[in-house]
C-alpha cells in the first residue's frame, strides 16, 4: 500500500506518464503496421478499445487476415525485386565506401599527410547536408544541362558522364555523402590496432606495405566490418537520395513503400514493406551487436600509445592528394547549389550567364512561412525530447529501467519512412485522429531524434554523483523537486549540446517530412523536394542554401557548447 | 533534537543478509559513533535511519516516533555527506538555505511556489525573505564562513567545503544529525581542528550526532559512546574508556588502540587470581574466567621496563629488543619474549636513553592490567 502510494506521486506519475508517451506513439504504431500487414487494410486501435462495436469490426478483420502479402514478397514481384535492389544498393555502397575510407583513414590515424587537418575538418561536411539536397546537387550537375556533362562533352565525350538517375546515381551520392559515419570510426580503429606489433613486424625485416597488408589491417578488420554494417543501414534507410534520383523503373523498397502510401493509400503493401524494412534494419543492428561484443575500443582508446606518424613522401602525398579528391566532390556540389541559387539562368554551361539575388527575395517574400514552419517544428520536438530525454535518462541511470533504455533504442533502428507509415495507419481514425496535424508530426520528430539527445543527457547524467541528489532529498526535497532545482540545473550543458543536435537534425529530417507534413505546416525540407519535383531549381537552391547555413551555423554552436563542457 | 532508537535492524541485499540484530538505543544530545572497518555495515545502518535504504526488518524510532513510513525526505535528519555532497551550481549562501527554500515551499501557495522554485533555481531573481537571510547568516557566521557566502563551493578549501556541508545539515534544525566519514578526505592537520570544531558545535547545539567511521582515534576523541561494528554486526557499545579497557574481544583489543594478544591456558585459579600458561611462561590476572582455552591482552603501555634487582609484582618476563621506534614522548620497543613478539610503550624524558636493539630487557606487568577474555 504505502509502496503503491509512492508510486503515485511526483515522480511516479512522470514515469508513467513517459511509459504511455512510448507505448502510444512508438510501440502500438508499430505492433499495429505488424498486424496490417496481415489484415491488409487499416484497423482502429484505439476506437477498439472504446467501442464495442469498433472491437467487434476489427476481431471481423483479423478473421480475413491472410498470409498473401507475406507471399507476395516472396513471390518474385515487384516488393521482392525492390527488397533485393535495396540490399544490392547498400552492399555497394557500404563496399565502396569502406574502399574510399580505408586510405583517407589511414592517412589521418597514421601519416603527416599534407593538409591533414585540413582535409580532416573537409570531411564533416557531408554529413550536415541532407541528402535529398546532394541528390538534388548531381541533377544539376551531372544531368543533361549539368556542367560535368558539358566539359565532359567538350573533350569528346558522348551523352552524360554518368545518368543521375540511376542505380549508380543513386549510390555514388551516397558513397560522398555517407563515408565520413565510417571515416572516424576507422581512424580510431587504425590508432588503436597495436603499433608496437607493426614494430615487432618491421623489426623482424618485412617492408612498410607488407606490414600494411600482414598487420595493421588485418588488427583494423572487427571495427572496419561494424562501420561497414553503419554504412550498409544508412544507406538501406535513406529516403533523401532515391526519392530524388530513382527513375521509375528502378524499384526500391523505400521508394516503393512511399509510393503505396502516398499514391495508392495500399494499407496492406505499405505495411508489409514496413515490416520487411525494420526486420532488415533490425538484422543489421543485432549483427553490428554481435561484432562489437566484446570488444570494447573505448578501454583500449582511453591507454594513450605513442603512434609514430609515417612521414614518407612516397606515400602521404598520393593519400592526401586521393583525399582532396573524395572531399572535393560534395564540396563542388554544394558550391554548384550556391551557384545555382545566385544565376539568373544556367543553361548548359560551365557557369551561369547572370548573377542574381531574385530568388531570395523570392524566398523570403513567399516562402518565409516554410522557414518559419521549419522552426516551430523543430522547437516543437526540441522541447518535448528535452522533457522526455531528461527524465528518460534519470530513470535509466538511477533506476536503471532496462525497459526505457531498449524503448531509446527502437527508433535508432526503425527506418524513418517505416516510422513514418505507421504512425500514419494507426492515427489515421478516430478517436486519435492526429494524421496531418503539426502534433503527430512533432511526436515523430521528437521520437526519431531522441535517441540522440538521449545519450547526450545519460552521459551527463552519469557525470552527477547519486549523493547530491541524496543531499537534496535529506534536507527535505522531495524527488520531484531534487530532479527540478538540481539534476536539472546540472544537466543543462548537456541537454543544451544535445537539443541543438535534435534541432538541425528535425530541420534536415527528409522522410517524415515528405511523408507526414501537412500542407499548412510545410518546411523547408519539404518546399525543397517539392520544388525540385517541379523542376524549380533556382528557388530550391536558395532554399537548400539557407538551410545548410543555418545547420552549419547551428552545429558550429552544439560543438562550441559540449567542448567548452570538456575543458 | 530527539533519540534514536534501533531495534533488531536486519538489511538483505538481493538474498545476503548485510545488518543483523543491530540495536542501539541513541539519547538526545548523545554523541554516538558507529565504527569499524570498511564493509562491516556501519554506513548501511546509517543510511537505514535517514531513510536511503529501506530495513528488510526491524524497526526505527527517531524522537519515540517509529520513521518506518517516512520517506527520506521527511525525516528531518541532517546529514553530512563523505564528499560533501554540496551543489556545485549553487554559491554558499543557496546552499545552506536550500533546506528551508524547501520549507517555505511546502507551505506555499501556487504563485509563491513559483517565486520559491524560480529562487532556487537563481537567486538573483528572487529574494529571500529577511528571517531566512538572517538565519542563514547565523550559522555561517558560526562556522566561521560569513565571509565566503557568494562564493561558489568549488572556490573553497577542503575544510571551508566541510563546513558549509555541516552548517546545510544544521540550518534545518535536524532531529539527528548524521555524519558519513565526514573527515576522509581533509589532510591530517585539518582533522584534528574540524574534530574539535564538530565536538564544540555538538556540544553547544546539543544535537544527537550519529558519526560513522573507521577511523579509531577520530571514534575515541569524539564520541560519547561508540558501537563497533563487524560482519554486519554489532560487537560491543560503550563509552571510549570502557572500549579501551574493557574489550570484550580480540577484534575489539586490536581495533581499538594497540594490544598484545596472546594465546594461553588456564593452569591455576586461586585468590582471585588466575595463572595463565603461554608457552614456558606463567602469567598472572585479576580477571576470572571459567574458559580453560583463553586469550591475554596487555595493553603497550601497560608493559614496565624493570631496571634490575626491582619488585616483579609476580609477572616478569625476559626478552630480547627487536626494534625500537622514538615516538618523541614515547618509545615503542618491540620485544621477542620467548616465541612471541610484544610490544612495548615506554614514555620518553629528555636525556633518557633508548635501548639498543639485541639487548636483554626486563619486563613486567601488574596483574590488574592483564586481561582474559
Amino acid at each position: 500500500m504505502n509502496r503503491f502510494k509512492r508510486n503515485f506521486t511526483g515522480i511516479g506519475l512522470v514515469k508513467l506518464l513517459v511509459y504511455a508517451f512510448f507505448l502510444l506513439f512508438l510501440i502500438i504504431p508499430l505492433v499495429s503496421v505488424f498486424l496490417v500487414s496481415f489484415t491488409n487494410e487499416p484497423i482502429n486501435v484505439f476506437g477498439s478499445f472504446i467501442s464495442w462495436e469498433q472491437m467487434q469490426i476489427t476481431i471481423d478483420q483479423f478473421k480475413n487476415a491472410t498470409l498473401d502479402n507475406f507471399k507476395s514478397i516472396f513471390a518474385y514481384g515487384s516488393y521482392f525485386e525492390g527488397l533485393l535492389n535495396s540490399l544490392k544498393l547498400s552492399f555497394i555502397v557500404s563496399l565502396w565506401v569502406l574502399v574510399i575510407c580505408i586510405p583517407i583513414a589511414y592517412g589521418i590515424a597514421r601519416t603527416k599527410m599534407p593538409f591533414k587537418r585540413t582535409i580532416s575538418a573537409l570531411c564533416t561536411i557531408p554529413l550536415v547536408i541532407p541528402t535529398f539536397i546532394s541528390a538534388y546537387a548531381f541533377i544539376i550537375m551531372f544531368g543533361r544541362a549539368g556542367w560535368v556533362t558539358y566539359i565532359y562533352e567538350k573533350l569528346g565525350g558522348e551523352g552524360m558522364l554518368l545518368d543521375p538517375y540511376s542505380m549508380t546515381g543513386i549510390a555514388i551520392v551516397q558513397i560522398f555523402f555517407f563515408f565520413p559515419y565510417a571515416l572516424w570510426p576507422m581512424v580510431a580503429a587504425f590508432k588503436i590496432s597495436d603499433v608496437s606489433l607493426e614494430e615487432a613486424s618491421r623489426n623482424m625485416g618485412s617492408k612498410g606495405w607488407l606490414t600494411f597488408i600482414t598487420v595493421t589491417f588485418p588488427l583494423a578488420i572487427p571495427g572496419m566490418l561494424s562501420t561497414a554494417l553503419v554504412i550498409f543501414a544508412v544507406s538501406f534507410s535513406d529516403f533523401g537520395t532515391p526519392i530524388i534520383l530513382a527513375p521509375s523503373d528502378l524499384n526500391l523498397i523505400v521508394v516503393d513503400a512511399y509510393r503505396e502510401i502516398a499514391g495508392f493509400f495500399n494499407w496492406g503493401g505499405a505495411a508489409i514493406l514496413t515490416v520487411i524494412m525494420i526486420a532488415v534494419a533490425g538484422v543489421i543492428y543485432w549483427l553490428q551487436n554481435y561484432l562489437l561484443k566484446g570488444k570494447n575500443y573505448d578501454t583500449l582508446s582511453g591507454k594513450p600509445k605513442k603512434i609514430k606518424l609515417s612521414e614518407n613522401k612516397a606515400l602521404t602525398i598520393p593519400i592526401s592528394i586521393f583525399s582532396g579528391f573524395v572531399v572535393l566532390i560534395p564540396i563542388l556540389a554544394m558550391a554548384t547549389v550556391f551557384l545555382q541559387s545566385i544565376a539568373t539562368t544556367w543553361g548548359k554551361d560551365p557557369l551561369p550567364s547572370g548573377y542574381t539575388l531574385e530568388h531570395y527575395r523570392t524566398i523570403f517574400t513567399s516562402s518565409l512561412g516554410n522557414i518559419q514552419n521549419s522552426l516551430i517544428l523543430a522547437a516543437g520536438a526540441l522541447i518535448l525530447s528535452v522533457i522526455i530525454a531528461t527524465f528518460v535518462s534519470y530513470f535509466v541511470v538511477r533506476q536503471r529501467s532496462t525497459t526505457l533504455d531498449f524503448m531509446t533504442t527502437v527508433p535508432l533502428i526503425v527506418p524513418g519512412i517505416a516510422f513514418g507509415i505507421a504512425l500514419i495507419q494507426t492515427f489515421n481514425t478516430a478517436p486519435l485522429q492526429l494524421t496531418g496535424t503539426a502534433f503527430i508530426l512533432i511526436i515523430a520528430y521528437s521520437i526519431r531524434r531522441l535517441p540522440y539527445m538521449v545519450r547526450s543527457t545519460v552521459g551527463t547524467m552519469k557525470a552527477i554523483k547519486q549523493d547530491i541528489e541524496e543531499a537534496a532529498v535529506n534536507l527535505g526535497a522531495s524527488t520531484l523537486t531534487a530532479a527540478i532545482t538540481v539534476i536539472g540545473p546540472l544537466m543543462l550543458p548537456g541537454i543544451a549540446a544535445g537539443s541543438i543536435l535534435v534541432f538541425v537534425t528535425v530541420i534536415k529530417e527528409t522522410s517524415i517530412s515528405i511523408l507526414m507534413a501537412p500542407a499548412e505546416w510545410a518546411p523547408m525540407s519539404l518546399a525543397i523536394f517539392q520544388n525540385v519535383m517541379r523542376a524549380e531549381y533556382y528557388s530550391a537552391a536558395a532554399m537548400s542554401v539557407i538551410l545548410v547555413v543555418m545547420v552549419l551555423v547551428l552545429q558550429a554552436l552544439a560543438n562550441k557548447l559540449s567542448g567548452g563542457n570538456k575543458s | 533534537m530527539g533519540s534514536v532508537v534501533v531495534e533488531q535492524l536486519r538489511k538483505e541485499f538481493s538474498g545476503v543478509t548485510v545488518l543483523q540484530n543491530i540495536d542501539l538505543d541513541i539519547k538526545e544530545g548523545e554523541f554516538f559513533a558507529l565504527l569499524g572497518p570498511s564493509g562491516c555495515g556501519k554506513t548501511t545502518t546509517m543510511r537505514c535511519i535517514a531513510g536511503f535504504e529501506s530495513p528488510t526488518s526491524g524497526t526505527i524510532k527517531i524522537g519515540n516516533k517509529d520513521v518506518a513510513k517516512l520517506a527520506p525526505n521527511e525525516r528531518n535528519c541532517g546529514m553530512v555527506f563523505q564528499s560533501y555532497a554540496l551543489f556545485p551550481h549553487m554559491n554558499v549562501f543557496d546552499n545552506v538555505a536550500y533546506s528551508l527554500n524547501i520549507k517555505e515551499l511546502r507551505k506555499a501557495n501556487l504563485f509563491k511556489k513559483i517565486g520559491v522554485y524560480t529562487r532556487m533555481l537563481n537567486s538573483k531573481l528572487v529574494k529571500y525573505p529577511k528571517e531566512v537571510e538572517k538565519k542563514v547568516m547565523d550559522i555561517l557566521e558560526y562556522v566561521e564562513l560569513t565571509d565566503h557566502a557568494k562564493k561558489l563551493t568549488s572556490e573553497l578549501s577542503g575544510g571551508q567545503q566541510q563546513r558549509v556541508a555541516l552548517a546545510r545539515a544544521l540550518v534545518m534544525e535536524p532531529e539527528v544529525l548524521l555524519m558519513d566519514e565526514p573527515l576522509s578526505n581533509l589532510d591530517l592537520k585539518l582533522r584534528h581542528t574540524m574534530r574539535n570544531t564538530i565536538r564544540r558545535i555538538q556540544q553547544d547545539m546539543k544535537i544527537t550526532t550519529i558519526f560513522v567511521t573507521h577511523d579509531q582515534e577520530e571514534a575515541m576523541s569524539m564520541a560519547d559512546r561508540i558501537a563497533v561494528m563487524k560482519d554486519g554486526e554489532i560487537l560491543q557499545i560503550g563509552t571510549p574508556t570502557d572500549l579501551y579497557s574493557n574489550p570484550k574481544s580480540s577484534f575489539i583489543a586490536d581495533f581499538v588502540g594497540t594490544s598484545n594478544i596472546l594465546p594461553g591456558k588456564v593452569v591455576a585459579s586461586e585468590n582471585g587470581l588466575t595463572t595463565v600458561q603461554i608457552g614456558n611462561q606463567k602469567i598472572q590476572s585479576v580477571t576470572k574466567t571459567d574458559k580453560k582455552d583463553i586469550q591475554v591482552i596487555i595493553r603497550p603501555e601497560n608493559i614496565n621496563v624493570l631496571s634490575e634487582g626491582s619488585d616483579d609484582n609476580g609477572n616478569a618476563f625476559e626478552g630480547v629488543i627487536q626494534f625500537a621506534t622514538y615516538l618523541g614522548s614515547t618509545v615503542r620497543y618491540d620485544v621477542k619474549v620467548g616465541e612471541h613478539q610484544l610490544v612495548v610503550d615506554t614514555t620518553y624524558e629528555s636525556g633518557d636513553s633508548i635501548k639498543k636493539n639485541g639487548s636483554t630487557i626486563r619486563l613486567g606487568v601488574s596483574p590488574e592490567r592483564v586481561l582474559i577474555i
